[in-house]
């Protein structure tokens, strides 16, 4: 490596290292959202879901069901309002998240083999919560449906046995594969974290190249007739390995410390991670030679940078999004990193699968360096 | 004067912004030892000029020869050539010594040319100081000790000793004569008539056009246009 590579490099560093806001950005700015998302989602399930029964029969069946409540894992039992309306006013007040109102004659009706209901409400407002709620609930009235059932069956004559076999003649068995406790810090924790820093990562690279051609000192580099390509090259390099410093501790935090899921092993991963910072300055690079100057440009890395984590289908599948998006969001590199982090991380589908997800972060790559390139020596002329 | 090579010759110059002609048919020649004064208002485009000469602009039509280079086609010259342009052009984020050796390595010269510039220019007990902190006066002598750095045979200064303190102006000037003598050859674009001494020729640009003059025709021209300018303002 020749001194005038390594005094560009030098340079950038300084640049990078003395410019305070971007440096904390760099430094702190993903740490701190790993740890803040940790902190967030430590508790990996929502539980202690809190739960209203309007007991309107108070019989011993309907107590059957407020027990069976009671003893529900991730419901908390935590009123008993006297009527319906009381308990429409607690979950409008946000107090209550699922209410239960068991009818009058539940029991008369249940011995009467009569079709019987019981209403079970659950605050949808807030999706992750109700979706908690909905299984957590669901658990409680299989139980309660098929010990009715099988009630049933016993009064018509059955033997105690032979109802049991009957009715759950079919098992459903579930295995959650993957992340079988379906726990949220496994899922979004490193993944968010990785947002944040891929968000730092385009607006730094964002400035590449009018970060130097927007400036006079760029009259110094023209007048010594310094080659583009050497500079831009020697400067992305200490860009990329910036970029990579900063994740490694996000890796050895999130795999060492807390044991978050990785089913390929670092190897892999970290390879994976790197195609990813290389495509991502491309694009990052890319903006900043159509833009006019620095602040443009950085406006074009947020445009970029935040809504790509929702566009690339992490939390919201692709297949599920409008069709004429469903193409569009693999143009950007985060769709593929992102994906292919989700299977690297959980599955490990092996090289035949996972290679279409390297090969698209290379060609990414080579296509905005490409373009800057072209675009670069068009605006010079 | 005339049969020595010639270390910068333009012809035909044009130079055109959104069609509206800024350089519009110069043409002039400098020689090794020569110290030709581009004397210009603002706008008149002696910095387009100046970056023409220096490579860092390009232009619309006519050949411009530096040192035996034509710039449309080589960029060799630019190893024999030192800039120092009007605003601020050395990089901010560096100090001093940073930029010496920044420059240093981007013109692939020897770390002696250091030691040598910094000692010229009295620069030594700066080296440390960020460039943003130099006063106007230190911050030119390190533009120039920079474009020095190479030991070019052509500088190109734009406004170099405008409004800076007298000791530093009379350093510059001190460390340009053994330049000139030596065979070098400068060429510094200006905006205030009381310099033109300091040059052997001066080109007075106007309206794109550049008409070249001893100082003491320069002077007398913009002392006859000052006080046209008075007499009309009495008559008014």
């Amino acid at each position: 490596m020749t001194r005038l590579n390594l005094k560009i490099m030098r340079r950038e560093l300084c640049y990078m290292w003395r410019d305070h806001g971007l440096r904390n950005i760099l430094l702190f700015g993903p740490l701190l959202g790993l740890f803040l998302f940790l902190a967030i989602y430590h508790a990996q399930n929502i539980s202690n879901i809190p739960t209203a029964i309007v007991d309107l029969d108070r019989s011993s069946s309907s107590r059957e069901i407020v027990e069976k409540m009671n003893n529900a894992e991730n419901l908390k039992v935590v009123a008993y309002p006297t009527n319906y309306h009381e308990l429409e006013s607690q979950i409008q007040r946000g107090k209550i998240i699922v209410g239960v109102v068991i009818p009058e004659n539940f029991a008369r009706d249940v011995a009467l083999h009569r079709h019987t209901q019981v209403l079970l409400i659950i605050d949808a407002s807030n999706t992750a919560y109700a979706t908690n709620a909905s299984t957590a609930v669901l658990g409680v009235t299989r139980t309660i449906s098929a010990e009715a059932g099988i009630k049933t069956l016993i009064s018509k004559g059955m033997d105690p046995a032979q109802a049991q076999a009957t009715y759950l003649a079919v098992d459903f068995k579930e295995e959650g594969w993957f992340n079988p406790t379906l726990n949220y810090a496994y899922f979004l924790v490193l993944a968010m974290a990785l947002n944040l820093w891929q968000q730092c990562c385009t607006i730094a690279a964002s400035i590449n190249v009018i970060g130097e051609t927007g400036v006079k000192s760029w009259l110094q580099i023209k007048a010594i007739g310094v080659s583009k390509l050497r500079l831009f090259f020697n400067k992305s390099v200490i860009h990329i390995i910036t970029f990579m410093l900063m994740v490694i501790p996000i890796y050895i935090i999130a795999f060492g410390i807390f044991k978050l899921p990785l089913a390929c092993g670092i190897g892999p991963l970290f390879f994976f991670t790197l195609l990813f910072a290389i495509a991502l300055h491309s694009l990052g690079t890319l903006m900043s030679s159509i833009a006019n100057n620095a602040v443009d440009s950085t406006r074009f890395g947020m445009m970029v940078a935040l809504p790509s984590f929702v566009l690339s289908g992490y939390t919201w599948p692709i297949e599920a999004m409008p069709r004429f998006l469903q193409s569009v969001v693999w143009i950007f590199p985060q769709t593929w990193f992102f994906q292919g982090f989700n299977y690297l991380s959980f599955k490990n589908p092996g090289w035949d699968f996972m290679a279409s997800y390297f090969w698209a972060l290379i060609i990414i790559a080579l296509v905005c360096y490409s373009l800057t390139t072209l675009i670069t020596a068009w605006m010079e002329r | 004067m005339g049969e020595q090579q010639s270390v910068v010759e333009v012809k035909d110059l044009v130079q055109k912004f959104f069609l509206k002609p800024v350089l519009n048919g110069v043409s002039l020649q400098l020689f090794p030892g020569e110290c030709l004064g581009i004397f210009g208002l603002r706008g008149s485009g002696k910095t387009s000029l100046l970056h023409i000469l220096a490579g860092v602009d390009r232009f619309s039509s006519g050949t411009v020869e530096v040192l035996g280079c034509n710039i449309s086609k080589s960029q060799q010259f630019k190893q024999k050539m030192g800039l120092v342009t009007q605003e601020p052009s050395l990089f901010q984020d560096l100090s001093v010594m940073e930029n010496l050796d920044f420059i240093a390595a981007l013109k692939n010269v020897r770390q002696e040319n250091i030691g040598r510039v910094t000692a010229q220019l009295e620069l030594k007990e700066y080296l440390r100081h960020p460039i943003t902190a130099l006063d106007v006066g230190l911050y030119q002598r390190l533009a120039l000790a920079c474009a020095l750095l190479n030991s070019p045979r052509l500088l190109i200064l734009d406004e170099l000793i405008k409004d800076i303190d007298l000791y530093s102006r009379h350093l510059i000037i001190k460390q340009l004569k053994p330049f000139l003598q030596g065979g070098g050859a400068c060429i510094c674009g200006f905006s205030n008539m009381d310099m033109a001494d300091f040059f052997d020729r001066v080109g007075w640009l106007e309206y794109g056009q550049l008409e070249i003059l001893a100082p003491s025709q320069a002077r007398k021209k913009w002392n006859n246009l000052v006080d046209s300018y008075q007499e009309g303002a009495e008559i008014e």
